[in-house]
């Protein structure tokens, strides 16, 4: 039972990172129906960047989060208007290459600024509150204070991209582009605006994750490749194109992987992941979520 | 805007068909070229620092010494980045390139395995400093190792687990799930099992991950003595400080591919007391080892590590085999394969090297533990080579 315990919040803690980046690619495929590769790449650099305030310039670990996310948005943004608004009206699948082509970019670019040396955010630096408490639960389960807080951190962000899609003026532009683009700029909406705020939206939610992932495990140029693809079948799982479903997705991704590496077998941890995932698109072609375009954002 | 676009297209096609020419103009040399292959790179890239420092040093002495049969002796060091798709490539490379007379490398099993079917079609020697996997040499002639092979390594540490930590009973073994981590695993288990030693859990973990904690929660639930980590020093950094992140605070033991600088880098104070298997410890070295170990610190400011000392030993045996068998490849595969006995082998830093006829090679294992942030040999050794 302990074990069982431990094993849902290491679960929940995958997941909820998952999610964190699972959102970044399912917002951007809702308004422009493009699988941004790069989007794990923007994950990793999120941890850089915090690696880098961090042991560099110093800062605090609480200063760095906020500045990464900073960097990480408007690395998105860049990235949207050199590489994807000029192939706005190209074919599809130019838009693909390309994002795989950025993917590849800046994975070679983040191994030539800081080698493929496995960074751990030095002891001194890391947030002692967080790293240094854990709750022993009823039944002797431990429950670290960064492993709460990333699930906190990931389920009141979460809350908050919600809000936002449906409640504010912005997130409404952005559920009028997912619907129709060229009847949403007739409607005086700037498109390219909403989709720069989405991309920078999803790439300051990926940057939360990296500095997670940077803080619970390790920083490495590869490290949005492997956390990416499992983020983007999360986003598959759950519908791409529908927010919601990136959540769910991600917590049910997370949770299937540490249980199947817990409980069936390690040596297919991965793939036991991905077997839920083919058959849930099996049996429901669109994802859990993904149905009508009325719900895309 | 068309035509500009264009342009640039074609310039940069005109780069690419430039660049190639020039690498592929092979220029004349007058020296013996030998290739290093390794991990230069890559998420185990500390090995592959030592493995091309060791391998610069002993060329560096035998040009200063007149070179081989009077000739320059010139490294061609070529990446695999531990990665086998990427050593099939580096050993086509390699193998295609007349001018190249042997390969040290490569370093990881997985590599060497990979490397094989070409060298051995391409007749050229592989000769590596580092991997242990059982098969390695097994079905070529052409490939050779001066280290020990994993059926041994795996049966010396539970022998050792067994005669020297005396406390210890259920053992959890953590494996990489490629080739060096399975066969290590495999022939642990054996001898453990043969020893009536307890293996209450066999997780594996894959080594692009940096998350172990859904398999460590597992093994912590097992209540082992020990947890024996069956893999890369990266990795196994990680695991060592989240296997007491998630509360397992028992003795951890690594062999060989823990054994590196890099690890206790990664695994900061959770690497103290961390007990690895190793094919050679300079401290236990002869009054040579001590020599070589004091002109690499005075050359690269750092100590050196095994893998130095099996490259400088594996370069010194391919120039002694360019030297007796003669300038071809050929010739260095026959005096290699004629090194079957004591007394035709080669003496090197890390001991005495001969073949059987496989071209694997019987040497000790030793035991090194991390003191304060330091790998230092351990206090008993179990130095016979029975299996």
């Amino acid at each position: 039972m302990t074990q069982f315990l431990e094993q849902i919040i290491n679960g929940l803690v995958l997941g909820g990172i998952y999610a964190l980046i699972a959102v970044g690619y399912t917002m951007v495929y809702g308004i422009i129906q493009l699988i941004n590769f790069a989007h794990g790449e923007i994950f990793m650099f999120g941890a850089y960047f915090a690696f880098f305030c961090v042991t560099t310039l110093g800062l605090s670990f609480w200063l760095a989060l906020p500045i990464s996310m900073l960097l990480c948005a408007l690395m998105g943004m860049l990235i949207d208007f050199i590489a994807y608004r000029p192939l706005r009206n190209a074919p599809r699948l130019s838009a693909l290459i390309t994002a795989i082509g950025m993917s590849l970019v800046l994975q070679n670019l983040a191994r030539m600024i800081w080698t493929a040396k496995l960074r751990k955010f030095p002891v001194e630096t890391r947030p002692s509150f967080l790293v240094a408490n854990k709750i022993i639960l009823p039944g002797g389960a431990q429950l670290s204070f960064l492993d709460l807080f990333i699930i906190v951190l990931a389920i009141g962000l979460m809350i908050g991209l919600n809000r936002l899609i449906y409640l504010t003026k912005i997130g409404k532009a952005m559920r009028a582009c997912a619907q129709n683009k060229v009847a949403a700029n007739l409607m005086g909406i700037n498109t390219n605006h909403v989709i720069a705020v989405t991309f920078a939206i999803g790439s300051a939610l990926g940057a939360v994750a990296g500095v997670m992932v940077g803080l619970r495990e390790v920083v490495e140029p590869t490290m949005g490749y492997y956390k990416g693809v499992s983020a983007f079948a999360a986003a598959v799982l759950g519908g791409i194109g529908n927010v919601t479903g990136a959540m769910l997705g991600g917590v049910i991704l997370g949770i299937a992987e540490v249980l199947g590496a817990g409980y069936i077998s390690s040596e297919y941890r991965v793939a036991i992941a991905y077997i839920i995932m083919i058959l849930v698109i099996i049996f429901r072609p669109s994802g859990l979520l993904g149905k009508s375009t009325a719900t895309r954002a | 805007m068309k035509t500009r676009a264009n342009f640039s297209t074609i310039s940069l096609v005109a780069l690419v068909v430039m660049s190639f020419t020039f690498m592929s103009c092979e220029q004349k040399v007058e020296g013996i070229k030998i290739a290093v292959a390794g991990p230069f790179t890559g998420n185990i890239a500390a090995f592959g620092e030592m493995i091309k420092r060791g391998a610069e040093l002993r060329a560096k002495e035998i040009n200063a010494a007149g070179g081989v049969n009077g000739k320059t002796l010139m490294l061609v060091f070529e990446d695999d980045a531990g990665k086998d798709k990427e050593a099939s490539l580096v050993a086509t490379r390699i193998a295609t390139n007349r001018n190249i007379l042997a390969v040290v490398g490569h370093f990881n099993s997985s590599c060497s395995l990979a490397g094989k079917p070409i060298y051995k079609r391409a007749g050229i020697v592989e000769l590596s400093p580092g991997s242990t996997n059982v098969r390695v040499c097994e079905g070529s002639d052409w490939t050779f190792r001066n280290l020990y092979r994993d059926d041994f390594q795996g049966g010396f540490v539970a022998k050792y687990i067994k005669n020297v930590l005396t406390d210890i009973q259920k053992i959890a073994i953590f494996f990489d799930n490629d080739d060096y981590g399975r066969g290590l695993k495999d022939g642990f288990t054996n001898a453990a099992q043969k020893l009536g030693l307890d293996i209450v859990a066999t997780e594996a973990y894959d080594r692009d991950n940096t998350d172990f904690k859904a398999q460590l929660t597992s093994i912590k639930a097992k209540n082992p003595d020990l947890v024996f980590i069956s893999g890369l020093y990266s990795q196994a950094g990680l695991i060592a400080s989240q296997a007491r992140e998630v509360g397992i605070t028992v003795q951890l033991f690594g062999a060989d591919g823990v054994d590196s600088p890099g690890f206790l880098e990664i695994a900061g104070d959770a690497a103290d007391g961390t007990y690895v298997s190793t094919p050679f410890v300079f401290e236990l070295g002869g009054s040579e080892a001590q020599r070589v170990a004091k002109a690499f610190e005075a050359e690269y400011g750092v100590a050196p590590d095994t893998w130095a000392a099996l490259t400088y030993d594996a370069v010194g045996m391919i120039v002694e085999a360019i030297e007796k068998g003669g300038e071809n490849r050929k010739a260095i595969q026959k005096y290699l394969a004629s090194m079957t006995t004591p007394e035709k082998g080669y003496e090197g830093i890390t001991g005495l090297t001969y073949f059987d006829k496989n071209g694997d090679c019987i040497k000790p294992a030793y035991v090194k533990v991390v003191h304060d942030g330091k790998f230092v040999p351990a206090e008993k050794q179990m130095l016979d080579t029975e299996m």
